[in-house]
């Protein structure tokens, strides 16, 4: 069985919790996160005919990253980035969250999620920044939460990613 | 089922056939008119640019008519077409409608030969057959535990208010009891990922899953270490739950976590360290290189296993036969002591209450403990005796008891006798006594008390008859009444005369009457009775005289009462001179009496 550990990071209320709760049936309840911080959830996938247990560590979301346990990151093979379309704040986070975690866990694979698609008229999305980053080699999805748009296939890229 | 190479059927494509096809004008037949040379280029134009396309769509209608060639296309792509419909979330339809076809398939199969078949589902059958009877077995054991476990100890009935309380199977409670403890399930995990590496657990625990469980466990080593800035190394090295103790051992690479429910001994830790570097030292390169797939560590559950230990209290029969043994004793001394004491308490009142039943004017209807005092209810006679002095005599508190008397005349004779006397006033020369009912009387008494007592005796409740004794018999009682009051008279007559004086002529006619009593009292006794009456003179004088005056004196009274209807038959005259004195003559008076004539009754006894 192959097993991966990813994490989920983002801004505070971008909807880390609730695209992983879209994703698995969890044994934890949510109050872990706010105590010890992280949150754990597994997920089996399947991806190039392969079967990979996801273990995810959905991270406690404070905007001060400095208070951030980075510890948690440890041996992660992947994460989810994830951002709040209808906040632009939250995906300059999210740029500055990558290069932190760069810092501290090395280049590992990632996929941006740009979540709350369902409520995309109220999207202030940076489209230059978006594209930027695109052009970086980024790979961006966006996911709503609440019907569920890309949240397998966000789960599916990340996995593809970390197997190479 | 296999899929056949998407390009192995003829291809599709257009394709210009110019060079084995050449345009050729068809020759004209033989009547038809040869063509114009404008027609003739006209038609060669038309052949070479429309010709590939005729050809193509001929060849198209021909596959399209052709089952076989139909077929082949079909087969060339149904997997993908299925494959395709899963992925458009068609998978239930797809199910419906392929189920049948299956279903026949198979019965289809297992007709032909059903050796193919059984041969394809040899591999599975032997897990799920065993499966089913594990779960039949587990069933059926739980069950027959259950009844088993009915058996009314003090212990088991304990457990099973526990295993209502907590909501789990009282085989579970009864397990953790008489556990002393169990390694419950042992984790390897990867200290980096935070990975499962290997897990095992003992038979019949609950676990929730590994991964989920090493996450949360290195999550909360990281969290602790963080927290108290502990270096890598240290961290958490127990965690207690309630009756769950997790041990921890951390390695370069591995952390090995026990959950053990109970007191594991000290030794566990020794065994852990033991595991973890066995693991440590077979699988370093694999625990380097640990990029999250565990199919190099397939053989370490079994070294995982060594720490699944576990220890049952082996003295727990013999411990809680000696609590309900002496849990019995207690109750059986407390109980018999009480019943002890009850049964001397009852004894005694017991005894009480037979004394009175044996006593005369008693009756007991009933004795026993109420409200707690022993309370005795029966029925008492006014004259029988007074229940407290027998209280007095017993050895019970007489606070414990209660007695409700109802009033009655007892029919004891010597309560009827006691009746008999306060009723019937005897004299004290007389004597009473009761035997079955019959009053005996005998002693001395008045005629009239003797009347008395004939006529009420038997108004005595507890009288039914009066036997007198003969001295009391009326007639000889008026009989004897009416001799000693004649024998006692004294007729006086003056000196030297056998006349009689008016007073004495009176107390004569009063004594008649006694003497008729006494006639009358002698005929009922069949007696027959004399009265004598004897004539006294004083000693002056010749004897002669004295006797003849004596004799005159005699016959005088006889004469006498023989007119006041005495039957001379009955009457004796006898002078006795002064033979029979009556007084010494020392005085006037005395000598007075030796004047006179008495009398002597004679009745000889029949």
């Amino acid at each position: 069985m192959l097993q991966k550990k990813i994490c989920m990071l983002g801004s505070f209320a971008v909807g880390k919790t609730s695209l992983v709760r879209r994703f698995v049936e969890s044994i934890y309840s949510d109050v872990y996160q706010t105590t010890v911080g992280v949150k754990i959830d597994k997920k089996n996938v399947r991806v190039n005919e392969k079967e990979v247990s996801l273990v995810l560590w959905d991270i406690y979301g404070e905007d001060d990253y400095q208070k951030m346990r980075w510890t948690y990151l440890r041996g992660a093979s992947g994460y989810l980035l994830v951002a709040d379309g209808t906040r632009k704040a939250t995906l300059e986070k999210a740029v500055s969250l990558e290069q932190k975690v760069r810092e501290e866990a090395g280049g590992i694979p990632f996929v941006l999620v740009i979540n709350k698609s369902d409520l995309i008229r109220d999207w202030e999305l940076d489209a230059a920044l978006e594209s930027q980053l695109a052009g970086q080699g980024w790979s961006i999805l966006r996911s709503s939460a609440k019907t569920g748009e890309g949240v397998e296939e966000s789960f599916s890229l990340l996995t593809q990613k970390m197997l190479g | 089922m296999g899929s056949a190479p998407r390009h192995s059927r003829e291809p599709l494509e257009f394709r210009p056939k110019m060079a084995e096809t050449p345009p050729t004008r068809p020759a004209p037949g033989p009547d038809e008119p040869p063509l114009e040379p404008d027609a003739q280029a006209y038609l060669e134009l038309r052949q070479l640019i429309l010709a590939p396309e005729q050809e193509a769509l001929e060849r198209l209608h021909q596959r399209v008519d052709d089952p076989a060639s139909r077929t082949e296309d079909v087969g060339s792509v149904v997997a993908e077409a299925i494959q395709l419909r899963r992925k458009q979330g068609g998978d239930e339809a797809l199910s419906v409608a392929l189920a049948p076809t299956i279903e026949t398939a198979l019965r289809e199969s297992v007709r032909k030969d059903p050796a193919t078949l059984a041969d394809a589902l040899f591999p599975v059958m032997g897990p799920a057959i065993r499966r089913s009877i594990l779960e039949t077995l587990r069933s059926f054991l739980e069950s027959f535990n259950q009844v088993l476990d009915q058996s009314l100890s003090v212990k088991g009935l304990k457990w099973r208010i526990e295993a209502l309380r907590t909501g789990r199977s009282f085989t579970e409670v009864a397990l953790l009891h008489s556990l002393v403890f169990r390694v419950e399930q042992v984790f390897l995990i990867h200290k980096k990922t935070g990975l499962p590496i290997g897990h095992a657990v003992a038979s019949a625990v609950a676990m929730q899953d590994p991964s989920l469980v090493s996450g949360m466990l290195s999550a909360i080593q990281d969290f602790v270490r963080d927290s108290f800035q502990a270096s890598q190394g240290q961290g958490i090295n127990r965690m207690n739950v309630g009756d769950l103790d997790v041990w921890i051992e951390e390695g370069p690479y591995a952390i090995l976590a026990c959950v053990i429910r109970g007191i594991a001994p000290r030794e566990l830790r020794d065994r852990m360290a033991e595991v973890l570097e066995n693991v440590h030292r077979e699988y370093s390169v694999q625990l380097d290189e640990f990029d999250g797939d565990t199919a190099p560590f397939t053989r370490v559950r079994e070294e995982l296993s060594r720490c699944l230990e576990h220890r049952y209290k082996e003295e727990t029969r013999a411990k809680s036969f000696g609590f309900v043994y002496a849990s019995a004793a207690i109750i059986f001394v407390v109980v018999g002591g009480w019943l002890g004491w009850r049964a001397v308490q009852y004894g005694r009142w017991d005894r009480l209450v037979n004394t009175l039943r044996e006593q005369p004017g008693f009756v007991i209807t009933s004795s026993g403990r109420e409200h707690g005092k022993f309370v005795v209810r029966g029925m008492r006679d006014p004259l029988a005796a007074d229940p407290a002095q027998f209280i007095k005599g017993s050895d019970v508190n007489a606070a414990d008891g209660e007695f409700h008397w109802g009033g009655y005349y007892a029919l004891d004779d010597r309560i009827v006798e006691q009746r008999a006397k306060a009723i019937l006033s005897p004299p004290a020369t007389a004597i009473l006594a009761v035997n079955s009912g019959v009053l005996r009387v005998s002693g001395a008494a008045s005629a009239n008390w003797v009347r008395d007592v004939q006529s009420k005796a038997t108004l005595v409740p507890g009288i039914r008859s009066v036997e007198l004794s003969p001295e009391l018999d009326p007639g000889r009682l008026a009989f004897n009444q009416a001799r000693s009051q004649i024998e006692s008279a004294v007729v006086k007559f003056p000196v030297a005369s056998a006349a009689l004086s008016p007073a004495e002529s009176q107390s004569l006619r009063n004594l008649a009457g006694n003497i008729e009593a006494l006639v009358q009292a002698a005929d009922s006794l069949h007696k027959r009775v004399t009265l004598e009456v004897l004539g006294h003179t004083d000693s002056t004088g010749a004897e002669a005289a004295n006797l003849d005056l004596s004799q005159r004196r005699a016959d005088r009274v006889a004469w006498e009462l023989g007119q006041l209807g005495i039957p001379e038959r009955v009457l004796r005259a006898r002078g006795v001179g002064t033979t029979n004195p009556l007084r010494t003559e020392d005085n006037e008076e005395n000598r007075q009496f030796n004047r006179s004539a008495t009398f002597r009754v004679s009745a000889p006894v029949p």
